[in-house]
């Protein structure tokens, strides 16, 4: 119990777990987070922000169902303003969800363990927001299961062709299979949950979502068979999500979005939102939560390191978009180019590079790292900057393309932004409820990560 | 002589290496029907149990297949014979176009396949279940690990296998009621 | 059961390493005599050749590179074992910029931008010609490039060096330091270089994940190699005592990981240039997918990606270097057949193979092996004072 596990000698590398704890005070610590710990002010504080501008978000909503999408600054040649944007902004921030938990299982990096649960319901919640935008874009949200292709009276089907209906099928299965992920690692500790309670209430609702697990190694058996599995299938539908996403505009023709390395840019692009929105949640949650032993900077370092790498693979798709456009000599898309620097939103372009590319490169000090305060505000700057980056792909590109005649501004609205920030309230409200609700952070993963349980393994 | 209202006899450890080693000296023992609990997964118990086949990725691999092939034709179907549209002069036949549902569908239904063929094998949900009758089964999503000799193995009796478990030195041993 | 100690380990080469050393460097001989009078009697379609090996050996080269430099970055027992294999080939860098000088000596059979005639009705080609494709800038980047990977190889493989004296020692921050800023650079200059080399066969058609296939492509190429080797070592010590099937393992997963990646990338480039179906851009899939070189692309979906894919998936086929060694050898085939439906469509309307088309890549693949086999019969096949070598051997029990 004395040393700590898996430091590198040598490295000083902090551990993925303080030492000292048992498989008692683990159980112990994380659900007494749930189960025991009192309603605090700070918390009831948050939720009821988050809370009021959720409303706020449904105040807009109300409007836009009762007027149309004109309330909204969408026209053309601008009919993609910022709801989709908003769309792949937020799709992007759940994969890093996706990603730790599958990608990095896949991998046998232990340092998932204590991370996956929050990441995973970020995932969920994310997508949740995500899919609001392109059901609000139809126009008419009330039907949009017309998208799917079933049998119906009026005798059509889906273009199968376009990349549109590619999204309905990526986006929903994706939502499915994030939420199954999820609730099956849930399972175990939901038991946990159940034998902890006090309460007959509790003990019985926990009881009832738990479905009865025992804790049987045959279970287990099948159980970590099943779980891997899903990870293993997790991994390629989360790179097929955001190529999809990609495709939305690759596969048109339109200067500036017809790009072949649009999918692994997208994805790369959202890994990298998605960890620095892992860090904004991880930084307050370690702290407030007091799990310093669970989250440690060894979690916070290595999701730093995973954002330079994904930022150079989007420092490299901005390069040889650029180069490349140039080398191709097309007139339209060399027009783009001019266009972002010199054009009307030259200001966000300029700010997007500062924001993805240059200040995050101030993570290669080691001591940056480390800090949480200015992991924090990186964090912050690549949640902007690759919103920005989607406002340029939409806007810039759409509002000057073929024709001079029909060129045109885009200018969102209150209600573009109301919405908007109600999703970032609608997002913040459900993390409020998953902590107070749900153990945060998966308990019989840090029992197995003990030094007590991998003793057997080298017998 | 089986007492019919007896579930089987439960063994408390309180260490992983107490419990595999006590698994493993129960299956080579001669008992069959037995179960072994850990507050989380050991590859280890499962294999000294003799349980090596859990059954789980042909059911995964039979839902991807169906997903994949149920995908495909359904663009197929439509784009070529129930529907046939000429879209921007793209063969009705698009495959290029449909590898993507294709692809999404496989995810889906091998995911959905794996869980649902978990659960099943499992027999989950299960609202009841004698071991919970066992008070300090509780322990076993905190810290503690049981071996269980179910009632149902041949070789089962009473007093035997009571004290065949003391001879693994457990912290506890209880009946579990039916 | 008792632990292996390094002491024990004679860690260097087997002789037969010799042998291989030696015969490669008479196939060598012997097909580069064979190449050197093709290129009399086809230049052009020598030159053709030429380039098209250069760029599959180049692959191998730059691949190790990139796989050393994320096991550096990543750390893991699977990198340690072909850590030295990996610098071997990796330290062929300088071979390859002595190799590059025939494509240089030859520029006028491979590149049609460097004909006038051939240009005059695209403005903007003759703009390029002008300015970024002009000789002076091609050869001077060239150089720029293989400097830089030569330099590369060298900060690693020389810091490696130093392992192999006491005391024991954990360089893997220092290690770091290179392969973090190293990868970044290996990735711009090589796609710089693809778009000089290859991409711009076809000017000015584009496509901006072109440096990304590239990449994958060559760090498949660079693990199907490594697999190679490891069959070959696996007999004889110190690698039959060191690879245990659990690195295999791992080594078959990283193979599938490229070889689903090389699949992303390229149907990703198909789609969205299919579904664009601009006149400038699908020209260069049409030239590709007609007259005999669609059933290369063909057995590209079938034999690079759909069967190589389900024998990975298999867990006890990877875990196994006797049965992945094959598959292996098989992709490096593939690699090759890849880069040809890349290569030589742009000199070739019609597919056919050329006897310069399969001479050169043996004479230069002889030079290479010669070059690679006596790099890595100059130090132990494992860094015996890198601390993470040690606790792989001690982990070991006999």
């Amino acid at each position: 119990m004395v040393q700590a596990i898996e430091v590198e000698p040598g490295e000083n590398k902090a551990p993925v777990m303080a030492s000292g704890h048992t498989f008692g005070s683990i159980t112990d610590k994380v659900s007494a987070m749930v189960l025991t710990r009192p309603l605090t002010k700070g918390w009831i504080f948050g939720f009821a922000i988050c809370f009021l501008i959720l409303q706020w978000m449904l105040y807009a909503m109300c409007w836009l169902f009762f007027k149309g999408v004109g309330v909204w600054g969408v026209n053309i040649p601008i009919g993609w303003g910022f709801a989709i944007v908003n769309f792949v902004w937020w799709i992007g921030i759940g994969h890093a969800g996706t990603l730790i938990s599958a990608i990095l299982l896949l991998l046998r990096q232990s340092w998932r363990n204590s991370i996956n649960r929050f990441a995973e319901a970020m995932t969920l919640f994310a997508v949740a927001c995500a899919g609001m935008f392109p059901i609000f874009h139809l126009g008419r949200p009330w039907v949009f299961y017309w998208l799917f292709p079933y049998p119906n009276t009026m005798n059509y089907w889906p273009n199968f062709r376009s990349p549109l209906v590619w999204d309905v099928f990526a986006v929903s299965t994706y939502g499915t299979i994030s939420l199954v992920f999820w609730f099956v690692g849930l399972i175990p500790d939901l038991a946990t949950m159940r034998d902890h309670a006090e309460k007959k209430w509790i003990k019985t609702v926990y009881g009832m979502l738990a479905l009865g697990w025992r804790n049987s190694t045959r279970h287990w058996s099948r159980y970590e068979t099943a779980y891997l599995l899903l990870g293993g299938l997790a991994t390629p539908l989360v790179l097929s999500v955001h190529t999809v996403v990609s495709f939305d505009f690759a596969i048109g023709i339109v200067p500036g979005w017809h790009t072949t390395i649009f999918p692994p840019y997208f994805v790369a692009g959202a890994i990298y939102s998605g960890f620095a929105m892992v860090l904004v949640l991880a930084i307050p949650i370690r702290k407030f939560y007091h799990l310093e032993d669970f989250i440690t900077p060894r979690h916070l370092e290595n999701s730093a390191m995973v954002m330079l790498a994904t930022g150079w693979i989007v420092a490299y798709g901005y390069a040889f978009e650029a180069f490349m456009n140039w080398f191709g000599g097309d007139q339209y898309e060399s027009y783009v180019r001019w266009n972002r620097i010199h054009g009307p939103y030259a200001p966000w372009y300029i700010a997007l590079l500062m924001c993805n590319i240059l200040i995050p490169q101030i993570l290669w000090w080691r001591k940056v790292r480390l800090s949480n305060f200015w992991l924090f505000m990186i964090s912050m700057d690549i949640l902007i900057g690759m919103w920005l980056e989607r406002f340029v792909i939409v806007v810039v590109s759409l509002h000057r393309d073929f024709l001079t005649s029909s060129f045109g501004m885009y200018y969102p609205t209150q209600f573009d932004w109301a919405i908007f920030i109600g999703t970032l309230g609608f997002f913040t409200a459900c993390m409020f409820l998953f902590l107070r609700l749900l153990p945060a952070v998966p308990i019989f993963e840090l029992r197995s990560l003990l030094p007590e349980a991998k003793a057997v393994e080298h017998e | 002589m089986k007492d019919e209202k007896i579930y089987g006899l439960m063994a408390e450890f309180v260490s992983p290496e107490a419990v595999v080693e006590a698994a493993r000296r129960t299956y080579q023992a001669g008992y069959r029907k037995i179960d072994a609990y850990s507050p989380f997964p050991i590859e280890e118990l499962s294999e000294a149990i003799g349980f090596h086949n859990n059954g789980v990725a042909p059911i995964c691999l039979t839902g991807g297949l169906l997903g994949c092939i149920g995908g495909f034709m359904l663009q197929w179907w439509i784009n070529t014979i129930n529907y046939p549209v000429n879209i921007g002069g793209r063969p009705y036949n698009s495959w290029p176009a449909f590898i993507i549902v294709t692809f999404e569908m496989t995810i889906l239904f091998g995911g959905l396949a794996a869980v649902a063929g978990m659960l099943m094998l499992n027999g989950l949900p299960q609202p009841y279940h004698p071991v919970f009758n066992v008070p300090q089964f509780s322990g076993v999503t905190r810290d503690r690990f049981f071996v269980l000799v179910f009632s149902t193995d041949p070789q089962y009796d009473p007093v035997e296998t009571r004290r065949f478990l003391e001879g693994l030195s457990p912290h506890s041993i209880a009946e579990v009621p039916a | 059961m008792s632990p292996v100690s390094m002491e024990k380990l004679n860690l260097m080469a087997p002789p037969s390493t010799q042998i291989i050393e030696r015969r490669s460097l008479t196939v060598g001989i012997l097909f580069g005599i064979g190449a050197l009078v093709l290129a009399f009697v086809e230049t052009d379609k020598f030159f053709h050749a030429y380039l098209l090996a250069y760029m599959a050996w180049l692959g191998v080269s730059l691949g190790s590179m990139a796989f050393l430099m994320i096991h550096h970055l990543t750390g893991g027992g699977w990198g340690m074992v072909i850590r030295r294999p990996l610098e071997a080939a990796a330290k062929t860098t300088p071979l390859m910029a002595i190799l590059f000088i025939p494509i240089i000596a030859g520029m006028k059979h491979i590149y049609f931008w460097l004909n006038p005639a051939a240009i005059a009705n695209n403005p903007h080609l003759v703009e390029l010609r002008h300015g970024y494709l002009s000789t002076s800038g091609f050869i001077f980047r060239a150089v720029a490039y293989l400097v830089i990977w030569i330099g590369l190889a060298w900060l690693l493989t020389r810091l490696s060096a130093t392992q192999d004296q006491p005391p024991v020692r954990n360089l893997s921050p220092r290690f770091r330091v290179i392969a973090a800023p190293g990868l970044v650079i290996y990735a711009f200059t090589i796609t710089f270089a693809v778009i000089d080399w290859v991409m711009s066969l076809s000017a000015p058609w584009i496509s901006t994940i072109y440096g990304f296939i590239f990449i994958v492509g060559q760090c498949l190429s660079a693990m199907c190699f490594i697999v190679i080797i490891e069959r070959i070592l696996a007999r004889h010590q110190p690698m039959s005592v060191i690879l245990r099937s659990k690195d295999v393992h791992d080594h078959g997963k990283l193979m599938l990981t490229f070889l689903m990646l090389w699949a992303y990338f390229s149907y990703s480039q198909f789609l969205i240039i299919w579904a664009g179906n601009l006149p400038s851009e699908i020209t260069w899939y049409s030239r590709r997918l007609y007259h005999g070189w669609h059933w290369v692309g063909l057995a590209m979906v079938i034999f690079h990606f759909a069967v190589p894919f389900c024998l990975l998936l298999s867990r006890p086929f990877k875990r196994n270097v006797y049965t992945l060694v094959w598959l292996a050898g098989w992709l490096m085939l593939m690699r090759y057949a890849d880069l040809f439906w890349y290569i030589e469509a742009n000199f070739n309307e019609r597919f056919f193979v050329t006897i310069s088309d399969v001479v050169l890549p043996i004479a230069m693949g002889g030079f290479w092996l010669w070059f690679f086999f006596r790099n890595l019969r100059q130090r132990p096949l494992l860094p015996p004072y890198a601390l993470h070598a040690r606790e792989l051997v001690e982990a070991i029990h006999e």
